[in-house]
């Protein structure tokens, strides 16, 4: 299906003995095997960035610099299972987002899953959340009801990092995921096509691998599932006891043997592990299927999330150019970039509005496919959008107010002077990544500069994270 | 910031100390040393009025136990600034609150002009007090910028046989006897002594405006307020406000005329009187209220006895209006008031030839209303049988005043059923719960209330939202009430036999009235406490701490407001509003 032709972007950076030479396959054992430090590819500043921005939604200076005191191993460890009190924290929000649902209000649930993904003690969760959402992308604009849309967001959460196994089980059980696909009534007599091709098609196998057969029978089986008042209800009369094929296997299915007939295809582990490494190391490019062969087939096991995951982001491939600033960070990434960078906490109901309009609206993915992310975030009218939402956000004033202070945060973290001040912040938002000259100049610019430090701060800070760099992850 | 704290304390302080000066006297009205360009002036004639309000003890235990008080009691700088005060008071040798009188007593003049300038002028009662905070301050101020380096800081220089100072940046200020000229720049300070080194010039007191202002004010206020309209109107979120009003029919017909007074006007005129716990404020304009070929004629009460009627009142109550508008007048002039057909318009007209189907709206819907309206807000009683949602909302109601009651009714049940079907059937494709109708009798009045089944097994402690709606429809006498529950329907239908057993008196030259009961407004708040600090932290991105602190601020001090009653008409074809604010200090 994909050309054996995955290389390593060349990008002038010398790699260690063992890595693949620009222009050459990537070996899959060197590639998945973990990353470890050495004097040419030392554990730094860029390259903690790198790992927050892709595990986390970005760091804040203390995690840098406690990244870099802990190294890579440690670091991957604590973002996939955090010290803090991870419990506590989802407790007291489930408890804020249950009141927002029971208000039927979406925009609230919205702002409050921005809210949590910025002071959340386990990021890594929130992202993979995300992930999922995108993946199983039920739109309340179908559903309109938050009360389900907040669990089953709630359920996505509790899977996140868990088996896919036991997601799949419970999204083909969800109401929103059935409102969501125009299926609140699986009659019999009229079996509803439309969750079974999206849960075949889209949410395991891929398009390609199942007949029409197949999914009229996959159809069959779901008959007898309905949503009435907001509840999930099997009505025995309803369900089509007849014999069905699906995917090779006869008998009388229900909806619970065709997932647990799907789990066992081989193309659901190719299509989550292609979609992990296109969420988590590089989009830029199709993956191959030998360098994924081995990701494949070690998920296809127990579909352990967590285990995939981690394998990712220890991975000698993960640190490597071939992953480096080759995402396009979507809305949510860009704003929360910048919020997190700065330690700040900004009005997540705004925030949500000017999401949307960037095209990243949280509890409404476009469609059942998600957003299409990667360059369709990035045209002429949402680069200026996310400039202006950059400008709102450190401006100092309305609609964001002064939650975001540049200057406080360098002055916290020991660099109150000008120069110093804008290195912190260069460091802080792009590790470096800046062409010499165009650093020099910002920098020569602040120190120049008369007037009030926090604004010049504000300013700089502006035109640090609407640098091209920035958009990307 | 400590140093500004300094100067408002010593500014404080100027005004506080001073054995009657005898200068007070030979000085003429402060705003002949105003400039006729100012747009924005406030007069406090009666300082001694205010300061008795700000010092009587119940408003200051009140203040002292509001959390926000405490919690900046507690900062340091709270501490350095009480220091100041009391380094004041020994050296002025009076208590502050004392000082403060001697300081301002005299009377207190603010003025900016469109360009930015700004201009104090303070009367102190004894000039003596006056002069010895100013050389406090002048020696502190030296002091200060010695030690920063910057000598020529403090700086003055004579002009008009008056000696300007500056203490640093744009400030200038003078002392003339008993009075203090504070300016945001020395321009602004020389103007004023320009004016006053010309008696005979051209100032503020001469301008016809000012004076047709400060006459249309009636009686002696404790302070007063004059607005030069002309050039606010040209600020562009003022004239988007202006504007927009005019092609929103609910504004347009919620601001009845304000919004055309306004634009016709070139000056306002607020004054402020206080008399025990009650602030009262009264704001005129000297646009024409409208005459009968006015477009905002429809709440314009013709005759003098026609006018809006009082406010009805029921239990839990917290807010009500009462508003004169002639719907068969405002209907039949939209294609006026609206020449541009909205999409909100053309849904409200479709709607209504739905639920009126075969009537002309205007003849034969809105004709049959009078023009008087009233609206009531209550906190709800919540069935216990049926439970409470987690987000209460309050009832609200219509009730208006039929031509032909007896003919009416019947038309607006039948409108009344087609809605609630509408409702059901939009609920029904949803596959949500619609409403039930039911025909209950409270005090021998048979009326209708839709409602929604209680489930069985709910939590009657968070029951889902649509619990906080019985819709409700009911004819009492002449008046049609529109309820969002039950309960309110009740009340209001015992509210008006009240009344009605009596003839309720219009209120004269007045076409709006609009009572906030603070009781009511604090316990439904209250109520929603919870759910305020969620909905702030979201909205201002505040940690919960910060989002208490926010919310419990807002209701300390509502604890402290018995109630508000806006009105708005017109005396001597001006149009006029006044507030009045009655406090509840322990």
């Amino acid at each position: 299906m994909f050309a054996d032709n995955r290389t390593v972007p060349d990008q002038g950076r010398s790699e260690p003995p063992g890595t693949p030479d620009a222009g050459r396959p990537i070996d899959p054992d060197w590639a998945w095997a973990p990353y470890k430090p050495d004097t040419q590819r030392p554990w730094d500043l860029r390259r903690a960035g790198h790992l927050f921005r892709r595990a986390a939604f970005g760091a804040d200076w203390g995690q840098l610099q406690q990244a870099l005191a802990d190294g890579p191993q440690r670091t991957v460890d604590r973002l996939l299972r955090p010290d803090a009190d991870v419990e506590a924290f989802h407790r007291t929000y489930d408890e804020y987002e249950a009141s927002t649902a029971g208000s039927d209000s979406a925009d609230g649930l919205r702002a409050w899953w921005l809210r949590r993904m910025m002071q959340t003690p386990h990021p890594l969760l929130e992202k993979m959340t995300l992930f999922w959402h995108d993946h199983f992308a039920i739109s309340n604009a179908r559903v309109k009801n938050a009360l389900l849309m907040h669990k089953h967001v709630q359920s996505l959460r509790s899977h996140a990092l868990g088996r896919f196994a036991p997601l799949l089980q419970s999204v083909s059980r969800d109401p929103a995921v059935l409102l969501g696909l125009e299926a609140a009534a699986n009659r019999k007599a009229q079996p509803n096509e439309q969750p079974a091709r999206t849960i075949v098609e889209v949410y395991s196998l891929g398009p390609g691998h199942a007949t029409e057969e197949d999914l009229r029978s996959a159809a069959r089986a779901f008959t007898g599932w309905f949503v009435l008042r907001g509840q999930l209800r099997y009505i025995e009369r309803e369900h089509d006891t007849g014999t069905k094929r699906f995917l090779g296997e006869e008998g009388d299915f229900d909806a619970d043997a065709v997932v647990r007939i799907l789990l066992g295809q081989p193309a659901v582990s190719r299509l989550l592990v292609r979609k992990l490494y296109r969420w988590l190391i590089c989009e830029t490019e199709e993956s191959d299927d030998a360098l994924l062969a081995p990701l494949v087939e070690s998920f296809r096991k127990d579909y352990d999330v967590a285990t995939l995951v981690e394998t990712m982001l220890r991975s000698n491939l993960f640190f490597s150019p071939a992953a480096y600033r080759q995402r396009i960070k979507s809305p949510v990434e860009f704003a929360l970039g910048i919020v997190r960078g700065l330690e700040g906490m900004v009005s997540t109901t705004q925030l949500g509005q000017d999401l949307a309009a960037l095209g990243e609206n949280l509890y409404h993915p476009p469609t059942v496919r998600g957003w299409r992310g990667g360059q369709y975030w990035i045209n002429r009218a949402t680069l200026i959008g996310r400039s202006n939402l950059a400008g709102a956000l450190l401006s100092g004033s309305e609609p964001y107010g002064d939650k975001l202070d540049p200057a406080a945060i360098a002055k916290k973290h020991g660099f109150p002077d000008p120069e110093p001040a804008g290195r912190f912040l260069l460091d802080l938002f792009l590790q470096g990544d800046v062409e010499a000259d165009v650093g020099d100049r910002l920098l020569r610019d602040v120190a120049a500069a008369g007037g009030d430090l926090s604004r010049r701060l504000r300013r700089l800070a502006g035109t640090i994270v609407t640098l091209p760099e920035f958009h990307l992850a | 910031m400590h140093r500004k704290m300094v100067w408002a304390c010593g500014l404080v302080l100027l005004m506080v100390i001073c054995p009657r000066a005898s200068a007070a006297d030979s000085l003429p009205p402060a705003n002949r040393w105003i400039s006729p360009e100012a747009i924005f002036v406030v007069e406090v004639s009666q300082p001694e009025a205010l300061l008795d309000l700000a010092f009587d003890p119940k408003m200051i235990e009140a203040v002292a136990s509001l959390p926000a008080y405490q919690k900046q009691a507690e900062q340091p700088g709270f501490r350095q600034f009480l220091q100041v005060v009391r380094f004041l008071e020994m050296t002025l040798d009076t208590p502050w609150p004392t000082g403060v009188r001697k300081l301002v007593g005299g009377g207190v003049t603010l003025a900016a002009s469109a360009d930015g300038g700004a201009l104090l002028i303070v009367d102190a009662q004894d000039a003596q007090m006056l002069q010895r905070l100013h050389e406090i301050l002048l020696g502190f101020a030296k002091n200060q910028a010695e030690k920063q380096e910057q000598p020529g800081r403090v700086a003055s220089e004579e002009y008009r046989g008056a000696t300007c100072w500056t203490f640093g940046g744009d400030e200038a200020h003078a002392i003339l006897g008993n009075r203090l000229l504070l300016a945001n720049r020395s321009e602004v300070l020389k103007a004023a002594l320009d004016l006053r080194a010309k008696p005979d010039g051209q100032s503020l007191a001469s301008s016809p405006a000012y004076q047709n202002a400060r006459a249309a004010l009636s009686g002696d206020m404790v302070a007063s307020a004059f607005v030069n309209l002309q050039p606010l109107k040209q600020h562009p979120p003022v004239k988007d406000l202006l504007t927009q009003s005019s092609s929103n029919p609910l504004a347009t017909l919620l601001l009845a005329g304000v919004t055309e007074a306004l634009r016709d006007s070139s000056w306002l005129a607020v004054g402020l009187d206080v008399e025990e716990d009650t602030l009262s404020l009264s704001a005129v304009v000297d646009g024409k209220a409208g005459g009968e070929n006015s477009p905002a004629a429809f709440a314009l009460p013709s005759r003098d006895a026609e006018g809006a009627l009082p406010n009805l009142a029921v239990p839990r109550r917290i807010a009500a209006a009462s508003l004169y508008r002639d719907l068969h007048r405002f209907y039949a002039a939209k294609d006026d008031l609206f020449p541009e057909r909205t999409s909100g318009l053309i849904f409200f007209e479709n709607m209504m030839g739905i639920f009126f189907s075969g009537m002309d709206l205007t003849e034969e819907v809105f004709g049959e209303t009078r023009p008087e309206i009233r609206v009531v807000v209550a906190e709800q009683d919540y069935d216990s049988a049926v439970g409470t949602p987690q987000v209460q909302f309050p009832a609200f109601a219509a009730v208006f005043h039929l031509e032909r009651p007896a003919e009416f009714a019947e038309v607006v049940e039948e409108a009344w059923q087609k809605a609630v079907g509408l409702i059901n059937f939009t609920r029904g494709q949803q596959a949500q719960p619609g409403l039930i109708i039911d025909r209950p009798v409270h005090s021998g009045t048979k009326f209708t209330v839709a409602y929604f089944r209680s489930p069985k097994d709910a939590d009657r402690t968070n029951v889902d939202a649509r619990f906080n709606f019985r819709p409700a429809l009911a004819t009492e006498g002449e008046y049609l009430i529109f309820s969002s529950t039950e309960g309110l329907a009740g009340d209001l239908i015992d509210a008006l036999k009240k009344e009605q057993a009596g003839t309720p008196k219009p209120l004269a030259e007045t076409h709006s009235l609009v009572e906030l009961d603070g009781a009511g407004l604090l316990s439904i708040l209250a109520a929603n406490r919870e759910n305020l600090i969620r909905q702030n932290m979201l909205e201002e991105g505040n940690t919960q701490a910060e989002a208490e602190t926010q919310i419990d601020l807002i209701l300390a001090v509502l604890k402290y407001l018995d109630e508000a009653k806006l009105s708005v008409g017109s005396r001597e074809g001006r149009p006029q509003a006044n507030l009045k604010l009655k406090l509840d200090l322990p």
